[in-house]
């Protein structure tokens, strides 16, 4: 476990020495000048190759096939990635209208709140 | 967990007080009215019924499909379904709508922008949160229809082939999803009532994965639509080089900066071509200019690696090149 860890960090280190300060010389591209006056440009400061690492990871372990994977990653803008990176367990993912189970959950909820009930056994 | 609990109820009885306030007037009634029909239904949408929790795909299919893509819920499945969230990412559905070379425009948050999509023939993809706390309900439907006098939305949702639904209970559902809708647009049409800077999030999406041919359409539409923005005419110039096209992406750069003379990333990318076209004098007068603008901006460290790489050229231009002093349009 703390090998593994250890790995992690040093890959993350090993990656971060030549990327995110060395600009390319050359054209700048048209998505890059698109995001530079919006809120994707709030994610710029993660590196891309680890963003694309990191979704890599979560997919694969939220059962994506392995052979979709890369597929799945190469339909993603960089901006898209450094959004997703660390998020794809939380962000909303359309599923089904489960409202019935919502509505059950919030009627439990206020019948424990004025006691009728007793069932979230830690809840003061 | 106690605070977790806390906030958690907490969150309940907010989205209760919400539910509570949410009873308006009508919900659909245009801001001017006579903008589109009051009643529209796009009954020709195809319908694909969810399986499992596989709502995603098979809205996604909707669209894709009334897009004039041929395209089946279970093939969408690989590409958007997360099977431990038992759900898709909106970041998905745009990403697998744009590799099948459509434009994904994500509409403006509000329901006149929705409704004019529709009254424009297109169904639109939309994200809903149907449940609360730890079952949140997100769910993915196609808004085909509305109804102003009877103030509803008809939707493909999940197995209803038409779901009729008060519109005042989908803006609640919708408003908690934070009005998340989208188009699947044909590269070189236009969404209807277009927000600029949302096209070319689209538009430059299509170039950044490779979709050359979708993203020069959409980009052509763009300086249709808007003749006086320079980033259109600089996606154009970016494609002709990346193509090798380079007195064509020069020519592009240029058109660029004269409708945004302080546009540094036009400016940085004419001179990085005028340097690759042999012309390392002109190079270093726009690179000059490029950097004065993109000085504590986004793109000081592209320009300034720009400009070491032109700076270190010191052969004289070649035959051809842009003559001392640049030319009128190139002062910022």
């Amino acid at each position: 476990m703390f090998q593994r860890l250890l790995v992690q960090l040093l890959c993350v280190a090993i990656l971060n020495l030549g990327s995110p300060l060395v600009a390319q010389a050359g054209l700048i591209g048209t998505l890059e000048a698109v995001e530079a006056d919006t809120r994707a440009q709030d994610f710029a400061t993660v590196n891309a190759v680890l963003a694309r690492d990191q979704v890599r990871q979560q997919f694969a372990a939220l059962g994506v096939d392995p052979a979709q994977v890369e597929s799945r990653l190469a339909a993603l803008t960089d901006s898209e990635l450094r959004m997703l990176a660390g998020q794809v367990a939380d962000a909303p993912a359309g599923a089904s209208a489960l409202a019935v189970i919502g509505i059950v959950f919030l009627v439990l909820l206020i019948l424990e709140a004025v006691g009728v009930i007793d069932i979230f056994k830690k809840f003061p | 967990m106690r605070a977790v609990r806390a906030a958690s109820l907490a969150a309940s009885a907010a989205t209760l007080a919400l539910a509570g306030c949410t009873a308006r007037g009508p919900q659909l009634a245009p801001a001017n009215p006579g903008a589109f029909a009051p009643q529209v239904e796009l009954v020709a949408t195809p319908f694909f019924p969810q399986r499992d929790y596989q709502c995603g795909p098979a809205a996604l299919a909707t669209v894709l499909a009334a897009a004039g893509v041929s395209v089946q819920a279970d093939d969408l499945v690989a590409e958007v379904y997360l099977p431990a969230r038992r759900g898709s990412l909106q970041a998905e559905m745009v990403a697998a709508t744009r590799s099948r070379g459509l434009l994904p425009y994500v509409v403006q948050p509000s329901m006149q922008s929705l409704l004019e999509q529709v009254a424009e023939g297109r169904p639109v993809l939309i994200l809903q949160k149907t449940g609360a706390g730890p079952w949140p309900g997100w769910h993915y439907a196609v808004v085909v229809g509305f109804d102003t006098l009877e103030d509803q939305i008809v939707l493909r949702s999940g197995t209803s082939y038409r779901l009729e639904m008060p519109a005042a209970r989908f803006l609640s559902t919708w408003d908690r999803a934070d009005r998340w809708a989208m188009v699947a647009v044909a590269p070189g049409e236009m969404p209807a009532n277009p927000d600029f800077a949302r096209y070319m999030q689209a538009a430059a999406g299509l170039e950044a994965i490779g979709r050359i041919e979708a993203a020069t359409l959409a980009y052509e539409a763009a300086v249709r639509e808007w003749p006086a923005e320079a980033l259109p005419l600089l996606g154009l110039a970016n494609l002709a080089h990346a193509r090798g096209d380079l007195a064509g992406a020069e020519q592009g750069f240029r058109a660029a900066i004269e409708r945004a003379p302080g546009d540094a990333v036009a400016r940085n990318n004419r001179a990085a071509v005028l340097l690759e076209l042999g012309c390392p004098a002109a190079a270093r007068r726009e690179i000059h200019m490029a950097a004065a603008l993109a000085d504590a901006g986004p793109h000081e460290a592209a320009v300034a690696a720009t400009r070491r790489e032109i700076e270190a050229a010191n052969a004289p231009d070649v035959a051809g090149c842009p003559p001392d002093p640049a030319p009128a349009n190139s002062q910022p």
